[in-house]
């Protein structure tokens, strides 16, 4: 069918995630894939005719790694995207446990037996966790502290060392993780996104650490690049500049609402306990301390450079024109 | 949408055409030399390629994935937030307004030039008024390219680094800004922290360090670290360890000029009498300074008291024909960091010796 000899067919685990969709509808369009199995418990929104077809997968089910290895092995894919990862927290924290951790493990399971030509997994920079010894650029061989009790960012740790461990053991299989810094934009929705959509935003009293986003946009081009590039390794997929949190509340227009450490921590536990917001308390420490990541080696190796700069991203995410406000002043010369 | 029904009003309100105004030129006939030659055939050459029904054709095809993509966008919160806000115009007056005294641009590391500028009165008030700093050595400095400074350090709070820092923006023919490595304690203390960052401060961290020198910046060091700021009134310009070499090590690696820097007077600006340790790590701190002014006068205490200082830079030590690989030979590290200590602590002795008193030093001579 393809022009093209060596077609590639890839599957993608978490199909109906943002950057799942993106990377079906972008590799839809490219003419070097013969088929994309989209993957996931409920259809895509948008299923373009042809190239994609669904298979409704449920990566929570005890022999889903079975089901998962006849399908590979059926359509004889070549490479897998593992994106099937939660990008809010939530309170059913055995589920997500089932659905990241053992899931990956399922996944795993599939791929050692029929091993795919490229693995691809899709991980966050919270995995470095935010720590007062972190220097100011995090590097992909940095440790991976996580969070002592966010179990959030602990299965996705957990999650991302049986990959690592997979790598090691599977040396024929290019294993590539994207830890992407929290991603902003105008569609995607995540912790990040609504946490910066409520009016008021708390701030550590006395603490304003540097943040750092990187654009949907920007964040589905690495993908569609990892999934076309030999690079194998660890990848910080990052936007270009940092601001301080206090900046990035400007810039939104939140309200800051300074309050002792003590204190938020408390109201913290309250607030997530009753589900009146959606960041758990140890998001807390994120406002308080740096987890910034270095993207000099997915620029190196994978050739994926971040488009839009910070400001952008986040006016974007606005939805307000890059003129608007009077904030467009002092240009650094870095 | 711009076809006008036949007869408009406009006809009527403008009158007949005035036969003594030329017509304006229509559209390719206008003079478009400003644009040059070769934009102006390109521009019509695509024009003339262009097929109208294909250009019609995308249109269409881009609409439909416009109202797609609207379709598929849900809201994240029940009012979106990120498109429509109560309150509008209030609400952008309040952005306007949060945005004042802060850029929107900071560098890789924290530094807001607004943020600088905004404190510069400050530093000079200190540098030339209250402590009236004498800096000499400044010539040592390379106008471009990097290097490190390596400084003693003394005083509760790190007067010291944001005087050499002035010293070397205001006094240095290139006003280079000067990079500080600023210790844990201090970069995580509440409020004071995040000034320091705005201001040019850095994590004190080799990997920031390396990062820095590598971006030939100007960084300057304080090996001595919490033991230099700890010291008590009878030690004062005694030397500490510095660190475990750490410095050199860095220099070594990025092939970066040492500067050492004795700067005399950060001591009597805070004296500290005693420190208590107890309650203090519940705060955050390492330990509670007693000085003359500070448990007793509230958090006006921690400010200076008007001691007169002087900031000397010394002659550049290049390790570059030691090369990299030297780093990792312990020994050589070691009894460089001592020789630069060393020489550090004659060059505070020399100071010391010319200088008259310590407040007064500027009208005894």
């Amino acid at each position: 069918m393809s022009p093209y000899r060596e077609a590639r067919v890839v599957a993608v685990t978490g199909a109906c995630t943002f950057l799942g969709g993106e990377l079906l509808r972008r590799l839809e369009e490219d003419p070097r894939y013969k088929k994309v199995l989209a993957l996931d418990i409920r259809p895509p929104a948008l299923t373009p005719g042809g190239k994609v077809e669904f298979v409704k997968l449920d990566l929570t089910q005890p022999t889903v790694d079975g089901e998962l290895a006849t399908l590979l092995a059926k359509y004889q894919v070549d490479t897998f995207v593992h994106g099937a990862f939660l990008s809010h927290p939530t309170h059913a924290a055995e589920w997500a446990h089932e659905l990241e951790d053992v899931g990956t493990m399922h996944v795993l399971n599939a791929c050692a037996g029929i091993e795919p030509k490229r693995f691809v997994m899709v991980s966050t920079t919270l995995v470095y966790g935010a720590h007062p010894k972190n220097p100011n650029f995090l590097i992909e061989e940095a440790e991976l502290r996580g969070h002592r009790d966010s179990r959030f960012v602990n299965d996705k740790l957990r999650a991302e060392k049986q990959v690592q461990r997979f790598a090691k053991e599977h040396p024929n299989v290019q294993v590539c993780i994207l830890r992407f810094a929290p991603i902003l934009g105008p569609t995607i929705s995540n912790m990040y996104t609504r946490f910066f959509s409520r009016p008021v935003a708390p701030v550590m009293m006395g603490h304003d650490p540097l943040m750092q986003f990187v654009h949907e946009q920007d964040a589905a081009y690495a993908l569609q690049k990892a999934v076309e590039s030999n690079a194998t390794g660890a990848f910080n997929i990052v936007g270009k500049g940092v601001l301080p949190y206090t900046t990035v509340l400007a810039l939104l227009g939140r309200v800051p609402v300074p309050m002792p450490q003590l204190i938020a921590r408390q109201l913290s536990k309250v607030l997530w306990a009753t589900q009146l917001v959606g960041s758990p308390p140890s998001f807390l420490d994120f406002l308080l301390y740096l987890c910034v990541a270095d993207g000099a080696k997915a620029r190196r190796e994978l050739g994926f450079a971040p488009r839009l700069s910070i400001k952008r991203t986040i006016l974007d995410f606005l939805g307000v024109a890059p003129e608007d406000g009077a904030t467009d002043v002092a240009r650094a010369q870095a | 949408m711009t076809d006008d029904p036949p007869n408009s009003d406009d006809d009527d309100w403008y009158g007949e055409a005035d036969p003594r105004v030329p017509d304006a030129p229509s559209w390719p006939d206008r003079d478009l030399g400003f644009l040059g030659d070769d934009v102006y055939l390109a521009e019509q050459a695509a024009a003339i390629a262009d097929d109208d029904d294909h250009t019609r054709f995308d249109e269409a095809e881009m609409r439909e994935l416009e109202r797609r993509l609207e379709q598929q966008r849900t809201p994240v919160f029940p009012i979106d937030l990120r498109k429509r806000l109560p309150l509008e115009g209030v609400w952008r007056r309040w952005r306007a307004l949060a945005m004042w005294g802060r850029s929107d641009v900071v560098d890789d590391f924290g530094r807001d030039p607004r943020a600088t500028a905004r404190w510069e009165w400050l530093f000079e008030f200190l540098y030339s008024r209250w402590f009236r700093v004498e800096a000499s050595g400044l010539e040592h400095i390379p106008a471009k390219g990097r290097a490190l400074l390596v400084a003693n350090h003394a005083g509760t709070l790190p007067y010291d680094s944001a005087m050499v820092m002035h010293a070397v923006r205001r006094d240095h023919p290139a006003r280079r800004d000067v990079r500080p490595l600023v210790e844990d304690t201090v970069f995580h203390l509440p409020f004071l922290g995040p000034v320091m960052n705005r201001i040019g401060g850095v994590r004190a961290d080799p990997e920031n360090a390396e990062r820095l020198l590598l971006k030939d910046e100007l960084v300057a060091v304080f090996p001595e670290g919490e033991k230099g700021m700890g010291k008590l009134w009878k030690d004062r310009y005694r030397l500490q360890r510095f660190g475990r070499g750490g410095f050199v090590k860095l220099a070594l690696r990025t092939g970066a000029p040492i500067i050492p820097v004795a700067v005399v007077g950060a001591e009597e600006a805070a004296p500290m009498l005693g420190k208590v340790t107890w309650f203090a790590k519940n705060i955050g701190i390492p330990w509670i300074p007693v000085t003359p002014t500070f448990p007793w006068l509230g958090p006006a205490g921690l400010l200076p008291l008007p001691s007169k200082w002087f900031v000397r830079f010394g002659a550049p030590i290049d390790l570059g024909n030691a090369g990299p690989a030297a780093a990792e030979d312990r020994l050589f590290v070691n009894r460089i960091a001592d020789q630069i200590r060393n020489q550090i602590q004659s060059m505070i002795e020399d100071l010391l010796g010319k200088r008259r008193s310590p407040v007064l030093s500027a009208f005894l001579g």
